[in-house]
């Protein structure tokens, strides 16, 4: 058993639901502490963060921020120096997603979940637990969901129908639209409800989220380096790491450094 | 319709295959011309030569205007005025442009304006331009006949295919599993309520399955469908979703075709609502307004996606489209569904059907 009383937080948007999986979780392991349930996806981030619990439960579709994005931004912003929590997703039905778990590896529970199955999830839980106290590496479950989070889309669905690629950008300033072809952009940065398109000598705000953005453009010639920047990467010039572990990476024409962030670092190894 | 010299350019690759198509029945017609002119209308040297005669003029005359009909035209169906003047036109000059190439072939000089053939000549112009009458509304029959089956064709297939989409769009697996999820959690906490989440269920599974049998449903039951489906989503999302259904009890009984309204309520909760981390409201609403029925569904969700557009018919929302085409097939052009924003937040989706095409014809 665990040498000390192991912690888990709730993401679910329906009510009813995430009491019925406190409940037996509560009858299938009394002395888990169910240190909160968060209604949606940015709940759930902000929760985790706070209370930096032992496991937590994500809902896939939840409202604000799916359960994957969730785990994403979760992933990026940890403290490095505390253990990573254990993610279990929670579905109802979902084809995409538990092809894509199983590819990766990753526990999930189907929703309505018997208790059978759940006990045995729990029993993972508790085994996983016991061992990272014992091997006292909290970086190493970090690494293990980093990397089975790299080989999941963000966004689950079937592909999306070819989409056009993007070649002009229709930004407003006042009540002029700016016009900018594709090729001057250098990186697209995502602020609260918009986007920043940055080019050599000029930044403009379009209305657009980077996730709608981002198929539209080719994935050869911009990477997404961190929740919220796409780079053109012919415009990276090098990539350093400064002391506290933070990969960076200076453009040719912008003065500025960009920030890549932990689930994107595997980009930038050396060849 | 402009005709500019871009548009005229890019036809003239239409033409040659349109020239092989016309090709044999071009022949036997000539050959049917060479008949009645030798024999009937006794003109010419004889049979051979008279022949030639025909061929050459015949040929000329298809060349003519089915290059003039691609060029002016394109593909589509030529205006009937303009049409006649071009035979007009052409027939005549088509006989003296076939003279000549056929004189030219068998050696002899043809002096089509001698006196005393001026008769024969008139006779011959005549009867190319019947000729070409015919033969024109011959291939206007013809490809009328080919565009009624390809549209034939298209209705049939939107047809089956809203059927699959109406079976995979009528119960959602993640919306049946998840409420699934909910019941199995009243069961034991709050039996009462369980047992009317059941019942609405119930409800819902039977007027979906039913509806997708039948080709006609009233409002009313469309109605009843969607209030259970939002009692559902009601019970699953608590307070995030408020909703109100207004359907006023003279329309109950207008008749409309299944699964119209349904994919619309289930959009505005499965884009609008049910994504939106506060949640929101749903209204449905039906008028009648100078005779057009009307009905809205308003959601205070997530709203449309500015960089997309919903309304145009090339838009990719498969569900949308297919909702437009039934509606065309239907009601009629005069049908039609737009997607809107709402103020201050969400969207509106509305169906809009002349009343009088929701009462069919009996007679038809």
């Amino acid at each position: 058993m665990t040498s000390r009383q192991s912690r888990a937080l709730i993401a679910e948007d329906e009510v009813l639901l995430a009491t019925a999986l406190s409940a037996s979780l509560q009858r299938l392991w009394p002395e888990l502490e169910i240190v909160g349930i968060a209604a949606n996806g940015i709940e759930a981030v902000e929760h985790a963060l706070a209370a930096q619990p032992d496991v937590v439960f994500l809902d896939i579709k939840m409202p604000g921020k799916s359960g994957l994005e969730a785990a994403r931004e979760l992933a990026e912003e940890w403290p490095e120096q505390r253990p990573f929590p254990l993610l279990v997703f929670v579905t109802a039905y979902d084809d995409y997603a538990v092809q894509a778990f199983e590819h990766a590896a990753i526990d999930y529970v189907l929703k309505p979940a018997n208790d059978g199955r759940l006990a045995k999830t729990v029993e993972r839980l508790q085994a996983r637990l016991d061992q990272g106290g014992k091997s006292g590496n909290p970086g190493s479950e970090l690494e293990r969901v980093l990397q089975q989070l790299r080989g999941i889309a963000p966004t689950l669905a079937p592909a999306p129908a070819a989409q056009e690629r993007l070649r002009m950008i229709r930004a407003a300033v006042g009540n002029q639209i700016k016009l900018i072809p594709i090729e001057e952009v250098i990186y697209f940065e995502a602020t609260d409800k918009y986007v920043n398109v940055v080019t050599a000598d000029s930044e403009s705000l379009i209305r657009t989220s980077l996730k709608e953005l981002i198929p539209q453009l080719d994935p050869d010639v911009f990477w997404q380096i961190h929740r919220g920047t796409v780079v053109r990467i012919a415009q990276v010039q090098s990539a350093q790491r400064d002391e506290a572990g933070k990969l960076s990476l200076r453009l040719r024409t912008r003065p500025e450094t960009l920030a890549v962030s932990r689930l994107f670092t595997h980009l930038f190894k050396q060849m | 319709m402009t005709t500019n010299a871009t548009t005229i350019a890019s036809r003239l690759p239409l033409i040659a295959p349109e020239l092989l198509r016309s090709l044999v029945p071009t022949m036997v017609i000539n050959l049917l011309c060479a008949v009645v002119v030798t024999y009937l209308m006794r003109i010419g040297a004889g049979f051979v030569e008279n022949l030639v005669f025909s061929m050459c003029i015949g040929t000329t005359a298809m060349m003519l205007i089915d290059c003039g009909r691609i060029l002016l035209w394109g593909k589509d169906e030529p205006n009937k005025p303009g049409f006649l003047l071009m035979l007009l036109i052409f027939a005549p000059l088509s006989f003296f442009i076939g003279n000549v190439i056929a004189g030219t072939l068998i050696g002899r000089p043809v002096e089509l304006l001698a006196p005393g053939q001026a008769n024969n000549a008139i006779g011959v112009i005549v009867l190319i331009l019947l000729v070409c009458v015919g033969a024109t509304l011959f291939y206007w029959n013809r490809e009328k006949m080919a565009a009624l089956e390809a549209r034939n064709v298209v209705i049939e297939k939107q047809a089956v295919q809203a059927q699959l989409q109406m079976l995979q769009a009528q119960i959602e697996p993640h919306m049946l599993f998840n409420t699934l999820a909910t019941l199995q959690t009243l069961i034991s906490t709050e039996p009462i309520r369980a047992q009317q989440m059941l019942d609405q269920l119930i409800h819902y599974l039977r007027a979906t399955l039913s509806t997708s049998r039948s080709a006609q449903t009233t409002l009313g039951q469309e109605f009843e469908l969607t209030k259970a489906y939002l009692g559902l989503m009601s019970l699953r999302m608590g307070l995030r979703l408020t909703y109100s259904l207004q359907l006023p009890d003279e329309l109950r009984p207008t008749p409309i075709a299944p699964m119209l309204l349904q994919p619309l309520v289930e959009n505005a909760i499965r884009h609008g609502l049910e994504p939106k981390v506060e949640g929101g409201d749903c209204t449905v609403r039906v008028t009648v307004h100078d005779g057009m029925l009307i009905v809205s569904v308003f959601d205070t969700g997530m709203g449309l996606n500015t960089s997309t557009s919903y309304n145009k018919p090339e838009s990719i929302h498969l569900g949308l489209e297919n909702i437009r085409a039934r509606l065309d097939a239907l009601y009629g052009p005069l049908a039609e569904l737009t997607l809107t924003h709402n103020i201050p937040e969400g969207a509106v989706a509305q169906i809009t059907i002349p009343m009088a095409a929701l009462y069919p014809d009996p007679t038809r």
